[in-house]
């Protein structure tokens, strides 16, 4: 779709799909095929060779000078060089474009080292970003892993919101004795039905609407983590079955992930959906989750007799305008701050370069976005630290206080000698050690 | 050995000897008393010695402790003039507890009339406690019986009944932790005639027969351990160790004040007090020189403070614990202090503000003798054991007092 289109479609939203690296470029050309009306595809990659396979997308090349299509060859910085180099171009594609899906497979070098970039562009275009980014297997090695968990929060810090599909949710449904292409395409599927879930939704005529402002408003410059769950149903108890597959499904986490949402878009597509059964999806839903803004669509023609389901989960992180202190990733200590950054041309600070993006607000207000080094090598990480880098990804935005407070607890306490009294058996009364000093039990402060 | 003194108590002289021993955490004391013939008791010497061995009322260090009673002993004997074969002991300790129990027994003779016998049996019942395995008796002491439902009976023998009940006090403690004292003091070959909780001997020391009636708590303020009796209607009600003493409050002065604990005790016993004194807010004192930081200073006002929440929170955990036994309406006669504790500039007013109720310094006003002995509310405890040796001297076995029972159950404790 042309820019000049936009301004006479007015109803729908133009909602741009952006394909980045070998992974992303391939799901693209998935959704290319099956996506509504109104969803334009872009494939992106340093690659020809992948973007020699695209037939149902638009395919550009990125970096046509430095890496020539060949490929980055998981080299994620030059994969920010090139999408640097080409950022005119890109922002053409991208204006006019209300909503921007990003879809990388994080892990690799382009998606990995360009999506923050493009995502930034985006933003920058006045689209509404919403990465969507699937990470690699566990066992595909720490060094891959630890660089997708980097460009996810990279991503995440420019991209509105993050719908984030990890493989390794496959092997914990399905075991781990699925064939390798079984996975892949379980994977892939999930992430398809997520998209296509979202722009059906937005797209769909329906009964009852759930409309881009209201996905704006849940997700607009919050910087989190979302996610996306679409599940189907059919038969007698479609909406107790569809329901339970919801539950079941890994991003709920057990309706952990509902519990901890801020608002919810849920969206019923199927053939004669009654009250009732719309009723029992909200109470469903509502019951797991008090606190969320609930936003309920339902569309679908009179003849479908599956009932299709997508939740969208948003997460309030703090909003732009918001003060944000910018916490530093938990990364190993001993590490030089120097290892980290990079050392390369790419990192010359040019106007509108990458590294450029953190320093507009004189770092009050930071836009949502801090420099962070990418992923440090593999042996530079164990499997702790890994795990921390995960959790401070996924857990950044929604739970920042709570993370705080779990940093306050483990600041050393001040430990209060027991004199004459260490050795013999203490005195304890209700709990209470008497054996300290009333005063420090009591908090009184001499000063 | 309770088999000879019993054996002694039909040719009981007119000057029967009795020691009270006390091992306690700042020192051990020895006082020696003479039981006249009206049963008047008389302390005729004291012994001291400076304990090293004994933390928390109980014994950390065999060597030192041992080294530390054979001293006291020896000065009391020297003061005395008398050879101590055998002592009362006094026992304390965190493990130390008091709690009340019930024996009933059925009158099953065909006249009704309540005989000795009867009453020997509601006491067996009395002390047929359910103790952990690893505790033993100290005292069972009777308060009062009730015949039929009528209560307040003080002697039920010869009465008329079909029930008799009994109500007693019952101190229990660790058996092993009890046993230490017994072991370092027979090591020492003397012979311990028999052992009282020190809050019992403490009260027995200070309080006469009107304060007993009136009600009474008494707070035996140790160094290493804290202990109170409550007595009303004239028996003993509740007893309790607290293990929290003057040690805790050089502790915390040391420690507050960032000075060693052996200066933290000098500045204890030369500024300290109860109760924040306003005038002394801000004030300064300065070390003497052999301190390693010359011209250090302290705060006294600081000092007070740490000093006075210390003692006020030991008084709230009694005056807690005493009000949870529903006792502290029933204490007519107020508080009554005693210990090295006492001594502490302004603790009555302190003890005053916490327990609402009057506040007075023990003086063992019961027994006389040794001018210092019965000044110093410290030798309390001493001094009871010596008053706690001739009430059991005194108790007839024919009657089958309270001092047989205590007697056979001693002679149980020790294996002898």
């Amino acid at each position: 779709m042309s820019n000049s289109d936009k301004q006479r479609e007015g109803a729908n939203p133009t909602i741009g799909l952006i394909g980045l690296g070998e992974t992303g470029v391939k799901l693209v050309e998935i959704l290319a095929m099956i996506a509504p009306d109104g969803v334009v595809a872009h494939s992106l990659d340093t690659d020809n060779r992948s973007l020699s396979r695209c037939h149902q997308s638009r395919p550009f090349l990125l970096g046509q000078a430095i890496p020539c299509g060949l490929g980055t060859g998981g080299d994620s910085a030059l994969a920010r060089g090139a999408v640097e180099s080409d950022s005119d171009e890109l922002i053409e594609i991208l204006r006019g474009t209300d909503l921007v899906f990003v879809v990388v497979g994080m892990g690799g070098g382009t998606g990995t080292g360009a999506a923050p970039f493009l995502a930034n562009l985006a933003k920058q275009a006045g689209a509404l970003v919403v990465g969507v980014a699937a990470t690699p297997f566990d066992c595909e090695g720490i060094q891959r892993c630890n660089q997708a968990t980097g460009g996810l929060r990279d991503l995440k810090q420019v991209a509105d919101t993050v719908f984030h599909f990890p493989n390794q949710n496959v092997v914990l449904m399905e075991g781990a004795d699925i064939a390798l292409h079984q996975a892949l395409e379980i994977a892939n599927r999930h992430l398809c039905e997520a998209v296509l879930g979202v722009s059906r939704m937005l797209l769909e005529p329906g009964m009852l609407n759930v409309s881009f402002a209201d996905l704006q408003a849940s997700v607009q410059g919050r910087h989190s983590l979302g996610s996306v769950m679409h599940v189907e149903a059919s038969g007698e108890d479609r909406v107790d079955d569809a329901v339970q597959k919801l539950l079941a499904h890994p991003a709920s986490q057990g309706g952990e992930a509902l519990k901890n949402a801020s608002s919810l878009l849920v969206n019923l597509s199927g053939g004669d959906v009654t009250l009732a059964e719309m009723d029992a999806v909200t109470v469903a839903i509502s019951n797991r989750s008090p606190s969320a803004k609930l936003v309920v669509g339902v569309s679908g023609q009179g003849n479908e007799e599956a009932l299709k389901l997508t939740v969208v989960i948003a997460h309030a992180g703090k909003l732009d305008g918001a003060d944000r202190e910018s916490a530093p990733p938990k990364l190993d200590p001993n590490r030089q701050t120097s290892d980290l950054g990079y050392s390369d041309p790419f990192t010359v600070p040019d106007t509108g370069s990458y590294l450029d993006l953190g320093k507009e607000s004189d770092g009050k207000n930071r836009n949502g976005f801090a420099y962070t080094p990418p992923a440090p090598p593999a042996d530079a990480l164990t499997p702790e630290c890994r795990e921390d880098l995960i959790r401070v990804a996924a857990k950044e935005e929604p739970n920042r206080t709570k993370r705080r407070k779990i940093i306050q607890e483990l600041l050393p306490l001040e430990i209060v000698s027991k004199g004459r009294f260490e050795e013999s058996e203490p005195t304890i009364h209700k709990g209470e050690d008497l054996d300290q000093p009333t005063y420090i039990r009591r908090g009184v402060v001499l000063n | 050995m309770a088999e000879t003194w019993l054996g002694n108590e039909d040719t009981v002289n007119d000057s029967q000897i009795i020691v009270g021993l006390e091992i306690g955490t700042s020192k051990v004391c020895v006082a020696v008393g003479e039981v006249g013939e009206n049963q008047a008791v008389n302390v005729i010497g004291l012994g001291q010695a400076k304990s090293r061995g004994v933390r928390k009322g109980e014994i950390i260090d065999v060597a030192l402790a041992e080294e530390d009673v054979r001293n006291a002993i020896v000065e009391a004997e020297q003061v005395a003039d008398v050879e101590i074969r055998d002592v009362f002991l006094g026992v304390t300790g965190s493990h130390v507890r008091g709690f009340n129990n019930t024996g009933v027994h059925p009158v099953v003779s065909a006249d009704r009339e309540i005989t000795g016998a009867d009453i020997q049996d509601v006491i067996k019942n009395a002390r047929a406690i359910n103790l952990p395995t690893d505790y033993s008796v100290v005292h069972v002491i009777r308060q009062h019986f009730r015949v039929d439902g009528q209560d307040g009976v003080l002697n039920p023998e010869g009465m008329l009944g079909a029930k008799i009940e009994v109500d007693v006090h019952v101190v229990s403690g660790r058996y092993n932790r009890l046993q230490n004292p017994i072991r370092l003091v027979n090591g020492l070959h003397l012979e311990v005639n028999n052992i009282s909780s020190s809050a019992l001997a403490s009260s027995l020391a200070i309080l006469g027969m009107e304060q007993k009636e009136l009600g009474t708590l008494v707070i035996d303020l140790g160094a290493g351990v804290t202990e109170y009796a409550v007595y009303s209607a004239g028996v003993i009600k509740h007893t309790g160790v607290l293990a929290v003493g003057g040690d805790h409050v050089s502790n915390d002065l040391a420690y507050g004040l960032k000075v060693p604990l052996a200066r933290a005790e000098q500045i204890k016993i030369d500024h300290g007090s109860a109760v924040i004194d306003p005038e002394v807010r801000d004030r300064k004192v300065s070390l003497s020189d052999d301190s390693l930081i010359p011209g250090r200073q302290i705060d006294l006002g600081h000092m007070q403070k740490i000093m006075s929440m210390r003692l006020q929170e030991t008084f709230e955990l009694i005056a807690n614990d005493i009000g949870r036994a529903g006792l502290i309406e029933y204490l007519r006669a107020g508080v009554i202090l005693c210990g090295g504790g006492a001594r502490i500039p302004h603790i009555t007013r302190l003890a005053r503000d916490v327990f609402k109720l009057p506040v007075a310094i023990g003086r063992a006003s019961t027994v006389s003798g040794v001018k210092n002995a019965l000044d110093e509310p410290e030798f309390a405890t001493p001094v009871g054991l010596i008053k706690f040796g001739a009430f059991q001297a005194n108790a007839s076995p024919r009657r089958g007092g309270i001092g047989r029972v205590i007697r056979r159950q001693v002679a149980a404790l020790f294996g002898r």
